[in-house]
């Protein structure tokens, strides 16, 4: 079963296209990258995913569920870390996790159990600062604490690892990989094509505007050495991501 | 000096004032129609002043009724700037002025030049220049020392209000600054009343205080327009010496930011006081609701507009009272009673998601209905400033200044509570229609939007005066024999704000993308 499906997915913003006829689909159990160069429709699309945003046309199903932006079943079945975090600044970090919990139905003991094991793990753990004062990485920890405190079966990620130190971004990605292993999913999109190569098993790429260009397995770089693709043969995701979206060479003379 | 980058940066100030308007449709003929407006309220205030500058030369007391119209507009323009925010906004931090090549002193005169280039502060110069033209026209004093001495008032004047509204965003945020600064105000406010039995009853002190003021700009100010030659240098020393330490403060306050010392700890509090008064309103709002407060009372801006409320509203009831003596007080303590519910959370209540920034999009992905986010925050604020409506009540029954029954008491608290719902459901509507995206940890500067402006100003306004003007129209009508009245409109109100609470929250939905547009800075 796919745990994500999309249908001729289509997002317009007046007269300008987000996104064209993506139709795509992440079996369960998958960690699923989404990539795409910066206005491609990443966001747009996690953004529909989500209940963000609502679609054009075209359909969206998760965990076999027809999707929209009032389906609270399955939003409680789902964790997100949207790209801007969506933090209330304002609050602590135990007080806006506690805060996220309780809405997602947690009872009183689990929420404290959970937060506190949570801010302990991305050591968080100076309870005198708000949000505000946390640096970019911190409050990125924050959010990814948000997505997952439900335990939900599929998490959606907006750029989890940059801004955050190396050791941040191997806690999460271990905790990534066992999430995986238990049958659950996740759909990350991120730019840093190193990590993506690493992490996960299946890439999509799309290109401006939000049209699916390559989808595949990329477990293959690691078990044959090379995908091949318009008959050229690509090593590493990097190549293939440049050769698909379109390498440009500007030659800036005063620069 | 790189002043052709700061008249870009300036050129820059209007351009973003216009594309803000720009971005919504139907507003740019507002904006045209405001400015032309704003333009003929200053041409008129120009010529009232004038007509007060002609008023002063024939009654033969130029100098000291000029220092007077000076003194009231100075400090008009210094409360009204302070207060309601107007003429502060910041339009370039420090920090985003690093980016160009400025050096430091340009710096800051880049920010204060682009601040004081003001629709706001050009009215109290057209104000301050009448009156300059007027006293010339009518034959007192120079033109050019009275445009020199309306220049030098007008920078006192922007440097005075700066300095006011920084010392109290550091009073705020110092230790047990949220107590001190309402007890500063209520000094300040009510000295006056408390003053002037007591200079009506010595005579002489009038005549000392008199002497103070002359140290003070607008007096400066009066002394160097209506005199010529050598005797209206005399009024330049104040004005000079008023700058200087003026912008000195200012310089020390930019300067040394307050430093705030919070002892880390590790240790979680859960059962807090919001905690325990979220309960209140069930389990399906509690967590919502919990959330709002502690959002709420850690907004600077909140905390410091709710407390400043405190001495404020038992003021204005007092004062306003007092100085409707002789027409209808209680028609005047009908209007205060109704604006008790909105003072403390104005800007809160009509933009409830401007503030919250990239947190708005949670109530989006929670597994919830979105418009229960909008319910709750209505209810919280409502439960906040009800507290308002009954603090009225009491100042009422301690310094009524005129007797009152029951009758006129449930009129009055009727008034409140149409007050209270009136607002609160218009602040529904605004929040979903005319939402801006604001800094919660900003005091000071005005960041509502034309619909919100409208709702909090114009609803003020006409609540305050309303009552009055209907009891001079119509004699008689203002009393407390017509409470049942009040209680009608009190439950009418009532019946508004429950019906925008069921039917603005259920469209919040339908205005999701263009309100996360708004609030994420993306419109």
């Amino acid at each position: 079963m796919d745990a994500v499906r999309i249908t001729n997915l289509v997002k317009k913003y007046g007269l300008v296209t987000a996104v064209d006829g993506l139709s795509l689909g992440v079996a369960a159990g998958t960690m699923f990258g989404f990539l795409g160069p910066n206005g491609s429709g990443k966001s747009t699309t996690i953004g529909c995913l989500t209940g963000l945003l609502d679609p054009t046309a075209g359909q969206i199903e998760i965990l076999g569920h027809r999707f929209d932006a009032d389906s609270a079943d399955l939003k409680r079945r789902m964790g997100v870390m949207p790209e801007t975090l969506g933090l209330f600044e304002p609050l602590r970090a135990h007080e806006f996790l506690a805060f996220v919990g309780r809405m997602y139905g947690l009872d009183e003991g689990t929420v404290r159990t959970r937060v506190t094991e949570l801010l302990d793990a991305l050591e968080l753990t100076d309870s005198s600062k708000t949000l505000a004062d946390y640096s970019t990485g911190m409050r990125k920890r924050v959010a990814f604490a948000a997505a997952v405190i439900h335990s939900p079966d599929v998490l959606f990620l907006d750029e989890p690892f940059e801004s955050i130190d190396p050791a941040g971004v191997a806690l999460m990605k271990e905790w990534l990989n066992r999430y995986v292993k238990q049958g659950r999913t996740v759909f990350l999109t991120s730019h840093v094509l190193e990590t993506v190569e690493r992490l996960c098993q299946e890439v999509a790429i799309i290109a401006t505007p939000g049209k699916l260009v390559w989808q595949g397995d990329i477990t293959t770089f690691g078990r044959e050495g090379a995908i091949v693709y318009d008959g050229q043969e690509f090593d590493a995701l990097e190549p293939l991501f440049l050769h698909l979206t379109g390498e440009r060479h500007v030659d800036l003379k005063w620069l | 000096m790189n002043f052709q980058l700061i008249g870009h940066l300036i050129g820059l100030r209007y351009r973003l004032l216009w594309a803000k308007t720009r971005t919504r449709s139907g507003k740019i003929a507002l904006f045209m129609a405001g400015y032309l407006l704003l333009l003929l309220v200053a041409a008129f205030f120009a010529i009232a002043a004038a007509g007060g500058g002609m008023v002063a030369v024939r009654s033969g007391q130029a100098e000291r009724i000029a220092q007077g119209i000076l003194t009231a507009l100075f400090v008009s323009a210094t409360v009204t700037s302070v207060m309601l925010g107007f003429g502060m906004n910041e339009v370039f931090s420090d920090t985003e002025l690093r980016r160009y090549p400025l050096k430091a002193l340009e710096r800051r005169f880049a920010r204060h030049f682009t601040g004081i280039v003001d629709p706001f502060w050009f009215l109290f110069l057209a104000l301050y220049l009448g009156l300059a033209i007027g006293l010339y026209l009518y034959g007192a004093g120079s033109l050019v020392l009275g445009v020199i001495a309306v220049l030098a008032l007008f920078v006192c004047n922007y440097l005075a209000a700066q300095v006011a509204g920084r010392a109290m965003e550091r009073i705020m945020q110092q230790k047990g600054g949220s107590m001190i600064l309402p007890f500063i105000i209520m000094v300040v406010c009510f000295l006056p009343s408390l003053a002037m039995p007591m200079l009506k009853k010595h005579a002489g002190a009038g005549k000392a205080v008199l002497r103070v003021l002359a140290f003070t700009p607008s007096f400066g100010a009066g002394t160097l327009m209506t005199r010529t030659g050598a005797a209206a240098f005399g009024g330049v020393w104040p004005i000079a010496w008023w700058v200087l330490g003026l912008t000195a403060a200012l310089v020390a306050l930019e300067r040394r930011p307050p430093r705030i010392r919070v002892a880390q700890t590790t240790r979680i509090r859960w059962d807090t006081p919001y905690a325990r008064a979220a309960k209140v309103f069930g389990p399906r709002y509690a967590p919502l609701v919990e959330h709002w407060l502690l959002f709420l009372f850690r907004c600077k801006r909140f905390r410091l507009a709710y407390v400043m409320s405190l001495p404020m509203v038992p003021f204005l009831l007092l004062v306003w009272t007092r100085q409707s003596a002789r027409s209808n007080p209680f028609a005047a303590a009908v209007g205060v009673f109704a604006i008790s519910g909105l003072a403390p959370a104005a800007a809160f209540l009509v933009n409830q998601f401007g503030y919250v920034g990239s947190g708005f999009r949670r109530y989006f992905l929670f597994p919830m209905d979105p418009a229960a986010a909008l319910r709750a925050s209505s209810v919280t604020l409502m439960a906040l400033c009800s507290v308002y409506v009954v603090l009225a009540a009491l100042a009422w029954v301690l310094f009524a200044p005129m007797a009152w029954g029951t009758r006129g008491f449930c009129m009055l608290l009727a008034s409140g509570a149409f007050g209270l719902f009136t607002f609160h459901g218009a602040g529904l509507w605004t929040t979903l229609y005319g939402a801006r995206r604001s800094d919660p940890n900003k005091t000071m500067g005005n960041d509502l939007s034309l619909a919100g402006n409208l709702v909090v100003i114009g609803g003020m306004l006409v609540m305050l005066m309303g009552p009055m003007m209907i009891g001079q129209v119509r004699k008689g009508i203002i009393t407390p024999d017509r409470w049942l009245v009040v209680v009608g409109l009190a439950a009418l109100a009532a019946c508004f704000y429950l019906a925008s609470l069921r039917r603005a929250p259920a469209m919040l939905s339908s205005r999701r993308e263009a309100l996360l547009a708004i609030v994420e800075g993306k419109a």
